[in-house]
């Protein structure tokens, strides 16, 4: 093992991505090196949490697309031949690798959960399959080993002061194909569900998007954050992604996890896995949220609702 | 008119995956389906081919996902391409875009090829975008909204990033890679599966192929991501319910 490469849009995104990249890098005593936007800070912060190397990427004229760089970073890698590439997984990210992965003739494990090396230096990567109900180990057999993995699977690095590495610029590309006519806004959650103690999720067996107040209600009562299922945000525009749990949205790891007409497809399901309570409301006793759920109760959510909500309140009030 | 090829997956249900003994996956009752986002894929070909276009449908697969050529072809596409043998069953995303490529390269005309964000049993989201790079063509992922303006030769595309959405143009021949949200997939009704029975379908085999590459992508193991809990069922009485927010306290999940 030499060298390994981080590439990342945000810096919060490359930060996080230093604690794999560092403890392999430790492993094997090559050179750590990161790239991201010039926009994304100060690289002595890059330095500071590991980097040797901060590779900044120069500003896109705005007709560009992140994926311009892609030519460029594939001769990059080709001539530093790192060991070991690894991209966070956002929708520009995933493109990204597995286009320089593509270029570079070399295999890529996607949305890797966890990341170590074997006892004779293999990178074995851990990912979910089927939906979620399977745990797929993967390694990859070409040079460089890349992955992508998804925003908060490893905790920001430490910064330790005083670190020394160095930083360059790499001119911004010459225009492709691809042309930008707009960018917009979408609207996010200022909700952190990820870090939430407690999450109500509405699913599909929600009749209308005026009903939402009904969950906002319970969340209020338990002092928690609003999640959804993948309906609710992506076909019906509900709520914002990213309040999606799930293998395309976030995993959650809250203390309770309550599923208000959340039917429990093992995709959804998978976002769960961190929580330790997980409790069901929903009509069907068939529901397959409730093998997977602690405590359920099995009835119309709109009966319910407002009677969990009542019991609540009684059970504080002493 | 364009022509559009839409490239697709037959993949398990995994639906039917069971459990085995010791956390062994059991695939001995499973059942098979176009993998859900190609058929948002498939579904999209159909409706950006217009008047006079073309839509090919292609899979690489083993021998059984001849049965999933069917399907593709009673949702819209006018002719199929399958290549098919017992060696493609498994392959890693560097082989499954090399087939692709090869297949689309030496028998297909196209403008414009749309595949789905990912595959609903691997999801590497992996296979778009380098079928794109091994033809050469710009490639544009996770798009909600297509429009074809095929008079220009291009194509206008709604594409998702993390901040929220980028309009991007791009001439033909180009790829996307299409998200769920961009359109509801049809179901196939008598007629269509009658007509679709008789739309023409080529099979191409390992041997009219040149020899595949190794494999980039090892899986060392696949086991069961257990998910079971045991659960405590309540009714929907005050009482009933009332025991479940006690039930809360005792875990310690509501204060
Ligand atoms: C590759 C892939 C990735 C995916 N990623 C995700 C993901 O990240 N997150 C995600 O959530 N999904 C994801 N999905 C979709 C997932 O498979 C399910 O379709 C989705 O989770 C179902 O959402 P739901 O439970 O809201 O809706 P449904 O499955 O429609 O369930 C609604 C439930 O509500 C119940 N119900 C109806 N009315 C009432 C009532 N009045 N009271 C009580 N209960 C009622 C019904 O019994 C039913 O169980 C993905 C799918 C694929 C193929």
């Amino acid at each position: 093992m030499a060298g390994i490469w981080i590439i990342a849009e945000k810096k919060e995104l490359a930060m996080e991505l230093l604690t794999p990249g560092g403890q392999l890098d430790a492993a094997g005593g090559g050179r750590l090196t990161v790239v991201v936007p010039e926009s994304e800070g100060d690289p002595a912060d890059y330095i500071a949490a590991g980097a040797d190397e901060v590779a900044l990427l120069g500003r896109l004229s705005e007709e560009m697309s992140f994926s311009s760089w892609l030519p460029a970073l594939a001769e990059e890698i080709k001539a530093a031949d790192p060991a070991a590439v690894l991209l966070a997984a956002t929708f520009r990210g995933r493109e990204l690798a597995a286009r320089l992965a593509a270029r570079l003739e070399t295999g890529l494990a996607s949305n890797c959960l966890t990341l170590a090396a074997g006892p004779d230096g293999t990178l074995v990567m851990e990912r979910l399959a089927y939906g979620g109900a399977a745990l797929q180990r993967v390694a990859v057999t070409g040079r460089p080993v890349m992955a992508t993995i998804p925003p908060r699977t490893f905790p920001p690095a430490a910064t330790v002061p005083g670190r020394e590495g160095t930083v360059r610029r790499l001119p911004p590309p010459p225009a492709d194909s691809l042309r930008v006519l707009a960018r917009k806004e979408k609207e996010r959650s200022a909700q952190d569900i990820a870090a939430a103690k407690t999450v109500v999720c509405v699913g599909r067996g929600l009749e209308k998007r005026e009903d939402l107040e009904l969950a906002r209600q319970l969340a209020a009562v338990l002092g928690g954050e609003i999640g959804c299922t993948r309906p609710i945000s992506e076909e019906l525009r509900w709520l914002p992604e990213n309040l999606c749990i799930g293998l395309s949205g976030v995993q959650v790891k809250p203390e309770l996890y309550l599923g208000l007409g959340v039917s429990g497809q093992i995709q959804h399901l998978t976002g769960l896995r961190g929580a330790r309570l997980i409790c069901a409301v929903n009509r069907d006793p068939h529901a397959p949220i409730f093998p997977a759920a602690d405590l359920g109760i099995v009835g119309d959510l709109y009966e319910v609702t407002p009677i969990l909500i009542a019991e609540i309140k009684k059970a504080r009030g002493g | 008119m364009p022509k559009v090829v839409a490239c697709f997956k037959w993949v398990v249900d995994e639906a039917y995956i069971r459990k085995g003994a010791g956390g062994a996956l059991d695939f001995s009752a499973v059942d098979y389906k176009i993998s859900e986002y190609d058929r948002n894929a498939l579904e999209e070909a159909a409706r950006c081919r217009g008047e006079g276009g073309r839509v090919v449908a292609l899979a690489v697969g083993g021998p059984e996902a001849a049965k999933g050529v069917k399907d593709a072809l009673s949702r819209g596409a006018d002719a199929a391409f399958l290549a098919a043998d017992p060696a493609f069953a498994d392959l890693d995303p560097t082989q499954t875009a090399a087939v692709l490529a090869e297949v689309i390269r030496t028998r297909i005309p196209y403008d414009l090829i749309v595949c789905g964000e990912g595959s609903g049993d691997r999801y590497a989201q992996q296979v778009g975008p380098r079928l794109a790079e091994n033809l050469g063509i710009p490639c544009v992922s996770y798009v909600q909204k297509l429009t074809v303006a095929a008079e220009g030769g291009r194509i206008v595309a709604e594409r998702r990033v993390e901040e929220g959405v980028e309009v991007v143009e791009a001439p033909f021949p180009v790829l996307v890679t299409v998200l769920p949200e961009i359109n509801v997939p049809r179901i196939p009704g008598v007629k269509d599966t009658l007509l679709a029975a008789r739309k023409p379908v080529a099979i191409v085999k390992k041997e009219e192929l040149p020899p595949m590459g190794e494999a980039k992508l090892e899986t060392l193991a696949l086991a069961a991501a257990r998910m079971e809990r045991n659960c405590e069922i309540f009714g929907t009485t005050p009482e009933d319910i009332a025991r479940f927010v006690a039930a809360l306290q005792r875990q310690g999940a509501i204060g």
